[in-house]
């Protein structure tokens, strides 16, 4: 992703960490980093569709940016795919894989 | 990291909408932008458009074919309607949200667009001598405008 032009306010990193993946749920949605789309955006577009607060949405996009991908929702397949086709939707590089 | 230099804001935010600030020139720089990306956006076999079409199974081609399959149509569709948007409402005054939604989606997609075409990398520096130059920098001017349009959307997160 490309350097956001001002520092992202990442605040209240203590919030309680909802875990994203869940043992009854086989399918996990992931996003890769690339070069290309920009941090603030990235971050937007996890608000967007997930309903994320931005404390975590700007999480998972460090996430992505440092350690080249991050687990974003998760579900039966069904839910699953339908994530990662508005993911894509948005410009946003993202995989579905069994979770093991 | 990049520091961009300051300068005026391309959207306001103006109540419920978005006000745009953006020159003649901008505004039709953007129709002829909006204009491309919608040309080649149906073409399915131009590989510059991976980005667009990502693969959602890496590991499983059977699968993966079946999803494309699915929902290929569907995102040319919507991308195409993003483009259209877009060309409609250059010269408006302001932006209603799902407009700027249309407007974020068409100058992201112009970005992934331009961004494979030049192989980008995040070590990449902008050398003004390079061939590439002008497409660098009309990246740099999609990205200012994308960072000013998710400043102004974020008024409409929490409100879906």
């Amino acid at each position: 992703m490309s350097p956001a032009p001002v520092p992202l306010g990442v605040e209240d990193t203590d919030l309680e960490d909802d875990e994203v993946v869940d043992a009854d749920r086989p399918w996990i949605v992931l996003v890769w980093n690339d070069p290309i789309n920009l941090m603030s955006y990235v971050s937007h577009v996890f608000q967007k569709l997930f309903g994320y607060s931005k404390a975590k949405a700007d999480r998972l996009m460090l996430d992505v940016h440092e350690k080249g991908r991050a687990v974003v929702s998760n579900g039966a397949r069904e839910k699953a795919e339908m994530d990662v086709f508005r993911l894509h939707e948005h410009g946003l590089w993202a995989t579905m894989q069994r979770d093991d | 990291m990049i520091l961009r230099r300051r300068r005026p804001h391309a959207f306001e935010r103006d109540g419920d909408r978005t006000a745009i600030r953006l020159g003649d020139d901008e505004r039709s720089m953007l129709v002829d932008l909006a204009g491309q990306f919608r040309a080649v956006v149906v073409d399915d076999a131009d590989p510059d458009l991976r980005r667009l079409y990502p693969t959602a199974y890496p590991d499983d081609p059977e699968r993966d074919a079946d999803y494309s399959g699915l929902v290929h149509d569907d995102l040319v569709r919507t991308r195409i309607a993003a483009a259209d948007t877009v060309m409609a409402t250059a010269g408006a005054v302001s932006l209603d949200a799902d407009q700027l939604a249309a407007w974020m989606q068409v100058l992201n997609g112009l970005r992934l667009l331009l961004g494979t075409r030049l192989n980008l990398s995040e070590a990449d520096e902008f050398d003004p001598d390079a061939d590439d130059a002008p497409t660098r920098a009309l990246l740099s001017w999609l990205g200012f405008l994308l960072e000013e349009a998710v400043v102004a959307a974020s008024a409409d997160l929490g409100c879906a």
